[in-house]
C-alpha cells in the first residue's frame, strides 16, 4: 500500500539496544532506592507482587513475617520445595531483606511502630480490623510519620457491606467474583452434558492473575501517592479489593448487560467483540489468528488462497463478522484453511505475505501457541535477556521471571530472588534500630523475631 | 480505626485533589494495550492528550459485542479512554509531526505502541522528542519490543498473540484440552497497568533527579511475569508443566465444583483454620486429622490432593450455592458462586465502594463503568468525564496548551495536519447530538 514503507528499524534499535539491554542494567542507578517498604503480606500474593515491584526498582523492603515463616510459602505447586521454599514464594522474595516479627506480641508491635515512623510505604494483607486490633493501622501510625503510605489488598476491600467478610484473599475466589471465570472456556458441545464433556465448563486463568492484577493496581495506587507525597508531604491510606482490581479490566460486559439484558457467555477460542480474532486449529497443534483491521483480515483470505473465493475485495468493514452466527460460520471456513497447515508453515506464511503479499507490509497476525518450555527456549526471548537466571547466594541459579520491560535510566533488576524467614534479623535490626546481638537474642529466645 | 479513614468517601471523593494533578501526557496508541495506560494515569488525574489519525481515528472504534454499540460508539472503546483530550492530528504531515512536538515539548510523558521505528519515522521518536524535553519519560508498548529477531522481523501482534507465545494459554485450560484464550485481555490490560507502574516509577526518579528515560515493553514478556512457578519448575524438575483446569495446584483445596442446583462454584480453604471450618461444615470433621490431609503441603500432593477435591465435589453435588455461600461465612472458608455479568452490575457492595461508578458525561449521558481500584483515602482516583468522537477537541487542545490562535489553527485544518471525524459509527458524536455538548471553553 502507498505510502506504507516499513519504517527504518535497524539503526534506532542498535541504538536503543545499547542503552537499555538488561546486560547493562547494573551500571544504571535504580528509581527507587531513596525508599523504606515494610511489606506484611499475609498469605497473600497479591501483596508480595506489589512489593516486588518496588524491590525490583531498589526500594529497600523489609519483608516481616511470623516466626517460621509466612503461610504463602507452602502454597507451591504439588507440595513441591525448593531448598526448603515453594516455588511461587521462590521467584516473589526477590530483593526483600527477611525479617521475623510476631506482632500478636505487644513487644512485637512496639518494635514494628518504630520501624512505621521510619518508613515510607506499608504493605499489608491482614483481614480488615487486623491491623487497627493491633493497635498498628493507619490511623494509629499516620500521628507519628504524616507522610507515610499505607496501602492494604484484602479479599473485599476496608469498608463497604461485605468488607468483614470471614472469607480469605484467594486468587481462585476473585476470578470467579470477577465475571471472567463464567464466560471463559469451552462452549458445551450441543446435546452434550457436562458429565460427558467435564471441561467444557466456566474456566480461571491458570496463573494467579487476580492477586497479580491486585498487586499491579496497588503498586501503580502507591507510586501515584508517592508523587503526590513529594509535593504535599502528605501520606495516606490505600484500599485494594482483589476482586475488583481484576473486573477492572473488564472491556465492555457489564455495560452491556446493564444496556441489553445481555450476559456474557463462554464463547471457546473466539472473541465476541472481536473479528479476526481466535485461536485456530492447525495440522500439528494451534496458532493464534489476529486481523482486527480490514485489511489484516483481508491479507489473511488472501493468504490462505481465498481472496476470490470469499470476495475479500469487496469487504469494507470488519464489523459484520463480529455477529455471532458470522463469527461461527466463518470461523469453521477459517479453520478448515488453517488445519491444511502447520504452526510454524502459517506463521512463515504470514511473514513471508509482509514482504509480497497484495496487500504488503500488512499481514495477518500469525502467532503459535506454544508450551512455557517451548517458550523458554525461544532464541528471541534469550538475546533480549528474559530467561537469564538470577545467581543467587543462597539458592543458586533459579530461573525466574524478572521485571520483563526496559528502561535506559533506572532499569529494574533482581539482586536475589528470596531469603529464609528471618534471614536478615541481624542486619535489619542492628542497622535500622541499633539492636545488638544480645537483645535480638532475648527476642528471638521469647518467640518475638 | 479505618471507619474514621473511609467515611463517607464516595461523598467526598470528588471534592479532593488527584494524586498525578498536573501532570501531562501525549499519547499516540491504539487498541488497548496503548490506551489503557494513559485511561488510568486520566483517573489519576493526569491531563491525557489522546492524539489519533483523523477522520477514522483508532480501530478500536469499531469493536463491539456481537453487533452492540453503546449510543453509536464502541463500548471498548469507552471504557479504555475515559477522561481524555481528543485530537485528530495526521502523522504523516510535517505540519503534524511539528504540531505533536510542540505538545511533547509541553508533556511530561510520551506513549505510544507502533512496532519499532514508527515514531522514529514520523519524527517524533525518543532522540527528536527527548531534544525537545529533556525531562521526558517515553513509553513505547508493543507485541516484541524495539530489537531482537521478532522486531527485526516486523511481526505484528495482539493480545492473544502474547497469551499463545508465553505458554499462557497453555497453562490455562483441561488437561488434553485446546489451549485456551482467555476472554479478558490479560496481555493488554496487565500489560498497560505493568508498564505504567515503570512510567511511575520513572516520574519518581524524575522527581528526584530531573531526569526522564525511555521505556520499553513488550507485552508478551510481560505476561511472562504473573506465570510465577512454572519457569523455576520447569528449571529444576526438567519437566513441561500440566495445565489443571479450576484447579490451583498451589493452593488446597481450591477448585470450582458444581452445587445441586446446576451453579458453579468456586471454593478455597487452605490454612488449619479454613480447613477444619471446611471439614466441620461438610460433617466431616475427623478429615481434618486424617495423615493425607495434616497440613497444607502434604495435602498439595497429587494423590492427596485429588482425594480432598473429590470428597468435596461429592458433597457440594449435595448442596445448593447459596447453602454453601452461607456456610463459607459461618465456618470461615472461601466460598462463591460464579459471577456473571448480571452480578457484577447488581453488586451493592461495589456500588458502595463506588467502584461500580456512575459517570455522568454531557455527551455519552449517565452510565456506569468501573473506577481505578485502589481508593486512595487523601486523593481519589476519579473518571471525569467519557470518549469524544475523532478530532472533538481539536481547537481547545491547540489553543490552551498551544496558545494557538484561530487563524493559526485555521492553517493546521487547511495543510492536513488536523481533522475531525468521519460522518460513520464510532468515529461520530452519538445521535442526537445537540452540537454543543461536550464542547470545552476556557
Amino acid at each position: 500500500m502507498a505510502g506504507n514503507k516499513r519504517a527504518d528499524w535497524s539503526e534506532w534499535s542498535s541504538w536503543i539496544r545499547e542503552r537499555d539491554d538488561p546486560k547493562i542494567a547494573h551500571t544504571r542507578p535504580e528509581a527507587l532506592d531513596d525508599l523504606l517498604v515494610l511489606d506484611l503480606s499475609s498469605r497473600s500474593f497479591a501483596g508480595c507482587h506489589c512489593s516486588s515491584f518496588l524491590a525490583e526498582h531498589g526500594a529497600e523492603v523489609l519483608r516481616i513475617e511470623p516466626p517460621g515463616g509466612d503461610f504463602i510459602r507452602t502454597c507451591t505447586p504439588y507440595g513441591i520445595v525448593y531448598e526448603g521454599e515453594g516455588l511461587n514464594y521462590l521467584t516473589e522474595g526477590r530483593n526483600k531483606h527477611h525479617i521475623t516479627l510476631d506482632l500478636s506480641r505487644p513487644e512485637a508491635r512496639e518494635i514494628f511502630k518504630k520501624l512505621a515512623r521510619k518508613a515510607d510505604i506499608i504493605i499489608e494483607t491482614y483481614a480488615p480490623g487486623t491491623m487497627d486490633d493491633w493497635g498498628l493501622g493507619y490511623e494509629d501510625l499516620k500521628p507519628d510519620n504524616p507522610g507515610l503510605i499505607f496501602g492494604s489488598i484484602t479479599a473485599f476491600g476496608a469498608f463497604g457491606p461485605r468488607s468483614r467478610s470471614r472469607m480469605a484473599d484467594y486468587d481462585n475466589i476473585a476470578q470467579a467474583m470477577s465475571g471472567f471465570q463464567y464466560d471463559t472456556g469451552q462452549m458445551l458441545p450441543a446435546g452434550k452434558s457436562y458429565e460427558e464433556c467435564p471441561w467444557a465448563v466456566p474456566t480461571k486463568s491458570g496463573p494467579w492473575i487476580a492477586w497479580f492484577m491486585a498487586g499491579t493496581f496497588m503498586a501503580m495506587g502507591i507510586l501515584s501517592a508517592l508523587h503526590w507525597r513529594m509535593k504535599t508531604g502528605k501520606g495516606q491510606a490505600l484500599d485494594v479489593a482483589t476482586s475488583e482490581a481484576y473486573a477492572r479490566i473488564d472491556d465492555f460486559v457489564a455495560l452491556w448487560y446493564e444496556h441489553t439484558g445481555r450476559i456474557s457467555e463462554r464463547f471457546g477460542n473466539l472473541d465476541i467483540a472481536l473479528w479476526l480474532y481466535c485461536f485456530a486449529p492447525t495440522k500439528d497443534g494451534a496458532v493464534f489468528l489476529g486481523g482486527l483491521r480490514l485489511e489484516m483480515w483481508q491479507a489473511f483470505a488472501d493468504m490462505v488462497g481465498k481472496w476470490d473465493e470469499w470476495g475479500a475485495e469487496s469487504w469494507t468493514n470488519v464489523a459484520p463478522f463480529t455477529k455471532e452466527e458470522e463469527q461461527l460460520k466463518w470461523s469453521e471456513r477459517v479453520f478448515a484453511e488453517t488445519r491444511k497447515y502447520t504452526s510454524s508453515e502459517l506463521v512463515d506464511m504470514s511473514l513471508e505475505y509482509s514482504r509480497h503479499g497484495r496487500l504488503a507490509p500488512i499481514t495477518c497476525v500469525v502467532a503459535p501457541i506454544l508450551s512455557p518450555e517451548d517458550c523458554m527456549k525461544d532464541a528471541n526471548w534469550i538475546d533480549r535477556g528474559i530467561f537469564v537466571p538470577v545467581s543467587d547466594i543462597i539458592y543458586g541459579d533459579v530461573m525466574t521471571a524478572r521485571g520483563q520491560y526496559k528502561m535506559t535510566e533506572t532499569p529494574p533488576r533482581t539482586h536475589w530472588v528470596c531469603q529464609p524467614a528471618g534471614h536478615a534479623n541481624e542486619s535489619v535490626y542492628a542497622r535500622h534500630l541499633e539492636l545488638d546481638a544480645s537483645e535480638l537474642d532475648r527476642l528471638k529466645n521469647q518467640g518475638i523475631i | 480505626m479505618s471507619e474514621i479513614t473511609w467515611q463517607d468517601y464516595k461523598k467526598n471523593k470528588e471534592k479532593k485533589s488527584s494524586p498525578l494533578e498536573g501532570i501531562r501526557v501525549l499519547e499516540v496508541c491504539t487498541m488497548l494495550l496503548g490506551p489503557i495506560g494513559p485511561a488510568l494515569l486520566a483517573q489519576l488525574g493526569a491531563e491525557v492528550i489522546r492524539c489519533e489519525f483523523p477522520p477514522m481515528g483508532d480501530v478500536t472504534r469499531s469493536l463491539n459485542p456481537f453487533g452492540w454499540f453503546y449510543k453509536d460508539q464502541s463500548p471498548l472503546l469507552l471504557h479504555i479512554n475515559q477522561g481524555k483530550y481528543w485530537v485528530g492530528l495526521d502523522l504523516h504531515t510535517p505540519e503534524g509531526q511539528r504540531t505533536f512536538c510542540e505538545l511533547a515539548a509541553r508533556c511530561d510523558i510520551v506513549e505510544n505502541n507502533f512496532r519499532p521505528g514508527v515514531m522514529e519515522h514520523w519524527n517524533i521518536g525518543y532522540r527528536k522528542i527527548r531534544e525537545i524535553n529533556p525531562g521526558i519519560i517515553f513509553l513505547s508498548k508493543n507485541g516484541y519490543g524495539q530489537w531482537g529477531r521478532y522486531a527485526r522481523e516486523n511481526r505484528p501482534s495482539n493480545d492473544g498473540a502474547s497469551q499463545a507465545l508465553s505458554g499462557y494459554s497453555y497453562m490455562s485450560r483441561f488437561p488434553g484440552q485446546t489451549p485456551l484464550k482467555m476472554r479478558a485481555y490479560i496481555g493488554d490490560n496487565y500489560g498497560g497497568m505493568v508498564a505504567e507502574v515503570a512510567v511511575l516509577a520513572a516520574l519518581h526518579y524524575r522527581d528526584r533527579t530531573g531526569k526522564g528515560q525511555f521505556i520499553e515493553f513488550s507485552q508478551t514478556e510481560n505476561v511472562m511475569r504473573p506465570m510465577s512457578w512454572i519457569w523455576p519448575y520447569q528449571q529444576i524438575t526438567g519437566k513441561t508443566p500440566e495445565p489443571a483446569g479450576n484447579r490451583d495446584v498451589s493452593v488446597c483445596p481450591a477448585d470450582t465444583f458444581r452445587s445441586s442446583d446446576g451453579i458453579f462454584v468456586a471454593l478455597a480453604a487452605s490454612t488449619p483454620e479454613e480447613f477444619k471450618g471446611l471439614c466441620t461444615a461438610m460433617g466431616k470433621p475427623e478429615l481434618a486429622e486424617d495423615p493425607r490431609f495434616k497440613d497444607h503441603l502434604t495435602r498439595l500432593r497429587e494423590e492427596n490432593a485429588v482425594a480432598i477435591l473429590k470428597i468435596i465435589s461429592d458433597w457440594i453435588r449435595t448442596r445448593r450455592a447459596d447453602e454453601i455461600e452461607a456456610l463459607a461465612e459461618q465456618y470461615g472458608f472461601a466460598a462463591t458462586h460464579l459471577y456473571t455479568a448480571k452480578d457484577l452490575v447488581e453488586n451493592e457492595h461495589y456500588r458502595a465502594r463506588d467502584f461500580r461508578t456512575e459517570i455522568d458525561d454531557p455527551m455519552y449521558g449517565r452510565y456506569r463503568n468501573y473506577e481505578f481500584p485502589v481508593k486512595m483515602s487523601e486523593t481519589p482516583p476519579n473518571t471525569k468525564w467519557s470518549v469524544r468522537p475523532v478530532g472533538f477537541d481539536n481547537e481547545y487542545v491547540m489553543r490552551r496548551f498551544l496558545g494557538k490562535s484561530d487563524a493559526e489553527i485555521q492553517k493546521l485544518y487547511d495543510a492536513g495536519a488536523l481533522a475531525k471525524w468521519r460522518d460513520a459509527q464510532g468515529r461520530r458524536p452519538p445521535p442526537g447530538w445537540d452540537g454543543k455538548a461536550g464542547l470545552r471553553t476556557e
